[in-house]
């Protein structure tokens, strides 16, 4: 059937794998997520405002240098022009102005600035608790709205295994956030919405064969539903390859020389992209199966063919 | 399998379909063209927004009208109305933060009109509906009573029946008279206060005056009762006035009194260091992709370079003109909403390359395999573009900022790729199957595919004949 791969790849059989896979990798996130935390980006919480002016030739690859020797890493720097004369823009975490005092010192030191060359005031968050809020609503409501469509154009069983390897590949991107403690900013938001597009379009991709074939495959070979949803998963193997790569490149390329500040989100794509591919297979498919062949209809088929297999096909 | 129809027929049939095709193809060019129009210069026919571009920053300082220091609750009410105005002024994304103990710090993108919108979210907003013999200065009144327009009134030279805060909702509509107006109603209480003092007023016809920060708006005389709730707010505004003061309404006003003390010119938040890496750092990406298509689909990769070619054409002309409505800008979250597009179009040509090589080895022929090929390729895609839109429009529809945004790119990437995968995709792959893909199968990519069906026809033909021996 198929010109890449020689013979099918068993999904269905690794199914104990898979499952015992993904319980680590969600028990490992939520325990990271209630031990260590999440770390949210100035734009939630506040922070420091340090505003230099009068910074000559100084470029911001120095003075984004200079910050992260001072311990100022994550910091957002902004060029800024105030009445000719330029300046640095730089907004922080450090709550304690203190601190951030001590920071704004060193940097200077280390730029030759003058003492009296900046000034160092607390901020607010920038991402209110009503944008919070907002989103939260609209993520919901685009959970309900996907179930609803997934549902009347599929069933319902289909739906919900989406929406569980969609939480899937969330709360482990989550979880990687927490125990690198790396801080979530709106632009990681941004990524985290994008990889609930990447993971449910490959799920989509593969329900759709596994719904064509339940329907329609008549080939002899493959009866029971395990047996056909793992060959619809085989047969779209090469777009879900191909696709990945395509996707998975650019991202790979901007975590690479991407530069620091979209490090951070390029990384979120990277670890959701990979998940959203292999939740498709690893997570949704399989729940869908085990779901299904407890419908009568594939109860009654997986038992009629279940001594009759060869050992190649059994689940 | 089909069975296959007699010769003339589906010649006769198909060169109809042909023409259907390249006419589609034709009036698609010429969108294309349009919109490659409408976004050069690409630098600025989309409006790029504060991480990007850069913008300005200003600061805003609070204080009260009695002097005191502004508490940390009127500087957190400040602040959430304020970002409320700046969100309601467009897709803009600007950002605002609370500075110090009695700053507000608001960076708005180059694209935007810094000016104008600082003074409609500097507007306190504070809405007030007096009965004109509650009015103590007597010379403001008899302006007032002579019809002049925005008479000031001094702080405590009257007294309100009512304020802003019973407003519920706001539209911007014309009047009659082609007079710009707010129309706002009140929720039940204020409905009632309202009724009760038009009922008074309407016999003798007595004005109402609508006050906005101190400054008579307009000082209607009541000719009837009004009970419903609903009243309309007159002052021979511009368009752009009545939009700005329906902000100012929505979000209610503010605690403390904004003065403008500083602005200036920033940077992208992101850094112009950053950018420039991201911009190779993609263009790195595509290349390698690009050559990747080419290598594993050969010939088939022009079709989905082509493709992509046609979505971002698309992508982008939509864009542009979004952006010279002021209904754009594009930030990081955007991008990603944009790169995610550009992925599901990649991954829709896929789909459909794959599906029609698929049928190949089935056993169609290449015409047949393009027709049903194309079909089905297309209805996966579709169903899982169909899922990613839903998701946006909830996210557009319902988010704010940063969500939204995402939200509309991602939408939009979405309805160009249906569009190029009807209009390019689907009817490209026909006309090459016509002829050129069946003479060239090496240079197309086919050639194992088709080889492999050879096989499984031979097979099928030894099997079946032990089976039924």
């Amino acid at each position: 059937m198929r010109s890449h791969f020689k013979g099918e790849i068993q999904f269905m059989k690794h199914r104990r794998a898979f499952f015992v896979i993904s319980g680590v990798l969600i028990a490992l996130s939520i325990v990271g997520i209630l031990a260590r935390g999440l770390v949210f980006g100035i734009e939630f919480i506040g922070g420091t405002e340090i505003d230099f002016h009068d910074t000559g030739e100084i470029t911001i690859e120095q003075m984004r240098d200079a910050l992260a020797d001072a311990g100022e890493g994550e910091a957002t720097v902004q060029t800024s022009v105030a009445d000719g004369a330029t300046g640095f823009l730089v907004r922080s975490g450090t709550t304690d102005p203190q601190t951030a005092t001590d920071h704004a010192n060193q940097v200077a030191d280390r730029l030759g600035l003058e003492d009296s060359s900046y000034q160092v005031t607390t901020i607010g968050p920038d991402w209110g608790a009503d944008v919070t809020r907002s989103s939260l609503l609209a993520f919901f409501v685009a959970i309900a709205a996907i179930i609803v469509y997934v549902s009347i154009r599929y069933e319902f069983k289909m739906s919900i295994s989406a929406v569980i390897a969609l939480v899937h590949d969330l709360l482990i991107t989550i979880g990687v956030y927490a125990w690198t403690q790396m801080p979530i900013t709106p632009n990681v938001v941004a990524a985290l919405l994008t990889i609930m597009g990447y993971s449910l379009y490959d799920t989509v991709v593969e329900f759709n064969r596994i719904d064509e074939n339940a329907k329609q495959l008549s080939d002899g070979k493959h009866h029971t539903y395990d047996e056909i949803a793992n060959y619809s998963i085989n047969e779209v193997i090469v777009r879900t390859i191909n696709t990945t790569i395509t996707s998975v490149v650019p991202v790979i390329c901007m975590l690479a020389i991407g530069g620091s500040t979209l490090r951070d989100f390029a990384f979120a794509m990277f670890v959701g992209e990979l998940l959203g591919t292999y939740s498709s297979f690893a997570v949704a498919s399989q729940i869908l199966c085990v779901w299904k062949c407890k419908e009568p209809k594939w109860a009654k088929i997986a038992a009629k063919y279940r001594d009759t297999a060869t050992p190649a096909q059994e689940a | 399998m089909a069975p296959k129809r007699p010769k003339s027929r589906s010649k006769r049939r198909l060169s109809a379909n042909a023409r259907r095709w390249v006419s589609t193809l034709v009036v698609l060019a010429a969108v294309c063209v349009a919109c490659a129009i409408a976004f050069t210069p690409l630098g600025t026919s989309i409006n790029q927004g504060l991480d990007i571009k850069g913008g300005v920053s200003v600061i805003l300082t609070a204080s009260k009208s009695d002097g005191s220091q502004p508490s940390s609750d009127d500087m957190a009410t400040a602040t959430s109305i304020v970002q409320n105005r700046v969100n309601s002024l467009g897709a803009s994304e600007a950002t605002v933060q609370q500075q110090g103990a009695n700053s507000i710090l608001v960076q708005i993108p180059g694209a935007m009109d810094a000016e104008a919108a600082v003074q409609t979210i500097g507007q306190t907003g504070h809405i007030e509906f007096v009965r004109l013999d509650d009015i103590g200065d007597a010379d403001a009144l008899l302006k007032i009573r002579n019809g002049q327009e925005d008479v000031e009134l001094a702080d405590g030279s009257y007294t309100a029946f009512m304020d802003g805060s019973y407003i519920t909702k706001t539209s911007v509509a014309q009047s009659s008279t082609g007079e710009y107006v707010v129309n706002v109603s009140f929720n039940s209480e204020g409905a009632r206060i309202f009724g009760d003092v038009t009922t008074e007023l309407a016999p003798t016809k007595g004005q109402i005056a609508i006050v906005l920060d101190g400054v008579v708006k307009s000082a209607p005389a009541v000719q009837s009762a009004i009970t419903d709730g609903n009243v309309s707010i007159s002052g021979s505004f511009t368009l752009d006035e009545t939009k700005s003061l329906k902000t100012v309404l929505d979000s209610g006003s503010l605690p403390v009194t904004l003065t403008y003390s500083e602005s200036r010119v920033v940077g992208p938040t992101l850094g112009q260091d950053s950018l420039q890496q991201g911009i190779l750092a993609i263009a790195t990406g595509v290349a390698v992709v690009v050559v990747y298509l080419f290598f594993f689909y050969r010939g088939m990769g022009i079709l989905t370079l082509g493709s992509l070619a046609c979505f971002a054409v698309l992508y982008l002309g939509l864009l542009a003109i979004l952006s010279k409505n002021g209904l754009f800008s594009l930030t990081l979250p955007g991008l990603a909403g944009m790169v995610l597009t550009t992925g599901s179009a990649a991954d829709s040509s896929i789909l459909v390359l794959e599906r029609f090589r698929e049928e190949i080895r089935m056993g169609k022929s290449v015409k047949n395999a393009s027709i049903s090929g194309t079909k089905h390729g297309i209805k996966t895609s579709l169903d899982a573009d169909i899922v990613t839109l839903v998701s946006a429009i909830a996210l557009f529809a319902f988010a704010s900022g940063t969500v939204k945004g995402f939200g509309l790119t991602l939408a939009l990437g979405v309805a160009c790729d249906i569009v190029t995968m009807f209009c390019f995709k689907a009817p490209a792959l026909r006309l090459l199957a016509q002829h050129q893909i069946e003479k060239h199968p090496k240079f197309w990519g086919i050639e194992e595919d088709l080889e492999e069906a050879e096989r499984a026809r031979s097979e099928r033909g030894a099997k079946g004949g032990v089976a039924y021996a």
